[in-house]
């Protein structure tokens, strides 16, 4: 059990002071690294937000695929060492299950660190 | 991937120290019978090479008058895939001899009782590098499909340099950098890096099953895109940072220049963010002669999202486990999932499952 404000929200209010009412009071030499500190800010914020758990689903589809549960570093480095081999290319359905599963990895770490990269590239 | 920023940030303290023995160098070097260094501060940019604006009065010799300089060096943290400054002065003076607009390379050293590291010295060019700047400004608009002509030209003059030149012997064979090798040293660094990245490991399967057919190597600049050249207005005043240059496929700097990576604002522009293909394309075919291969293009184009991948983490690196306390850098290292949503756009012709 936590307090409020949120951890979240209380980043997403640092940020907004940051950017609003500090950002304008600075040299213009040192505002780059202020943009870059409320960068890192908002990735940390998202980050808490959206959790862990689409991520869990794709390291449970992993397991599914390869029948058995691993953990994270076991299966998520068998399946690069698998895909580095082509190991999943003489199957259809399993070339289809694998990409599915790199579209989904990757619009979900790009939902943390630049959601607005991926609206730029037409995905919600 | 730094470059000769127009814009003065700070007077350095240590800088004076380096003046009087700067002056006697370029004094000696010049054959001017004295040398004032009035200015002497570095330039914004420079993770990896450190600029210095140089403002100098040389009475007599081949300088004589006031000049505007820019002295390059090493930056405290280097990357190992870069040239020496003495090698990437002898790439600089040998563009600037095949007609490339480059700023003119004066004088290099290796003494470090000079300015404590190797350096060039070189003139020093007008304009903005900044890439954001170049892709956003509406008055730069009407101009940009010119100056992608105009750099697909530059870039068919970088590629008559070719094999074997003796003032280049210290570049790497073709063999030892080719794109087997690259994909090579690719997979050595995902061996090293502590997560695993499967959609980099996908791609480079791709490239590894997509080989194209050996080429006749030319010189190849290796980092030729939007932010490593000066505009002074709709003036292309200069090609910069050459410390990666080396012997290639010329497609090679096609596919890196047009990789999205490099697009900053405007993704939808294809050729560096600044214009379609086809004007840069154009401009390279009618200065080299050649056609553009589309495929071999897109083959670089795959290759480049991924070294800039690598590139991207193994800027974190510097971070993550060299310390160095740069903002900039820890936060490039997310840029790569980036790259591997274009690896996947590029790739997948299925494109991304409606659940994603």
């Amino acid at each position: 059990m936590r307090d409020l404000p949120t951890g979240p929200s209380l980043l997403a209010l640092a940020r907004e002071v940051l950017l609003s009412d500090l950002l304008p009071l600075l040299p213009e030499q040192h505002r780059l690294e202020v943009r870059l500190v409320a960068n890192s800010m908002a990735i940390a914020e998202r980050e808490a937000v959206l959790g862990t758990g689409p991520a869990n689903q794709l390291l449970r589809e992993l397991e599914t695929m390869y029948g058995e549960a691993e953990g994270e570093p076991e299966v998520l480095s068998r399946f690069a060492r698998d895909l580095r081999a082509g190991v999943f290319e003489s199957s259809a359905p399993h070339d289809r299950a694998v990409r599915a599963i790199l579209w989904r990895l990757t619009i979900f770490k790009l939902r943390q660190a630049n959601p607005r990269f991926l609206a730029a590239n037409s995905f919600n | 991937m730094e470059s000769q920023r127009s814009e003065v940030v700070r007077e350095a303290g240590a800088g004076r120290n380096h003046r009087a023995a700067l002056a006697r160098f370029l004094a000696a070097a010049s054959g001017a019978a004295k040398v004032d260094v009035s200015g002497l501060a570095p330039l914004r940019g420079g993770a990896i090479q450190e600029n210095w604006a140089v403002d100098a009065r040389f009475f007599g010799g081949l300088l004589t008058g006031d000049q505007r300089l820019v002295l390059r060096t090493a930056a405290p943290t280097g990357v190992a895939a870069s040239l020496s400054r003495n090698e990437e002065f002898a790439v600089l003076k040998a563009a600037f001899a095949a007609g490339v607009t480059v700023p003119e390379p004066l004088f290099a050293s290796e003494d470090p009782a000079v300015f404590g590291k190797a350096f060039f010295v070189m003139r020093r060019v007008d304009g903005t590098a900044a890439a954001h700047r170049i892709t956003r400004d509406p008055l730069l608009d009407p101009s940009l499909p010119a100056i992608a002509g105009r750099l697909g030209r530059e870039l068919a003059r970088i590629h008559t340099i070719r094999p074997p030149r003796s003032g280049l012997a210290f570049l790497p064979s073709y063999e030892q950098v080719g794109p087997a090798q690259q994909i090579a040293g690719f997979r050595a660094y995902l061996d090293r890096h502590p997560v695993p990245r499967p959609v980099l490991e996908w791609g480079i399967r791709w490239l590894e099953t997509h080989l194209p057919p050996p080429v006749e190597p030319v010189l190849c600049h290796h980092d030729y895109r939007t932010g490593n050249y000066m505009l002074d207005g709709a003036n292309l005043t200069g090609i910069l940072d050459w410390e990666f240059a080396g012997w290639g496929d010329p497609h090679e700097d096609i596919g890196w220049f047009c990789c999205k990576g490099w697009r900053f604002a405007r993704l939808d522009r294809e050729a560096g963010g600044i214009a379609d293909r086809a004007p840069f394309y154009r401009g390279y075919e009618r200065e080299s002669g050649r056609m553009v291969g589309r495929e071999r293009v897109f083959f670089w184009e795959v290759l480049a999202s991924v070294r800039w991948a690598i590139i991207a983490l193994q800027q974190s690196d510097r971070y993550l486990i060299g310390g160095e306390r740069n903002l900039d850098l820890a936060l490039t290292g997310r840029r790569a999932t980036e790259c591997e949503l274009e690896i996947l756009m590029l790739l997948d012709p299925d494109g991304a499952p409606s659940d994603a």
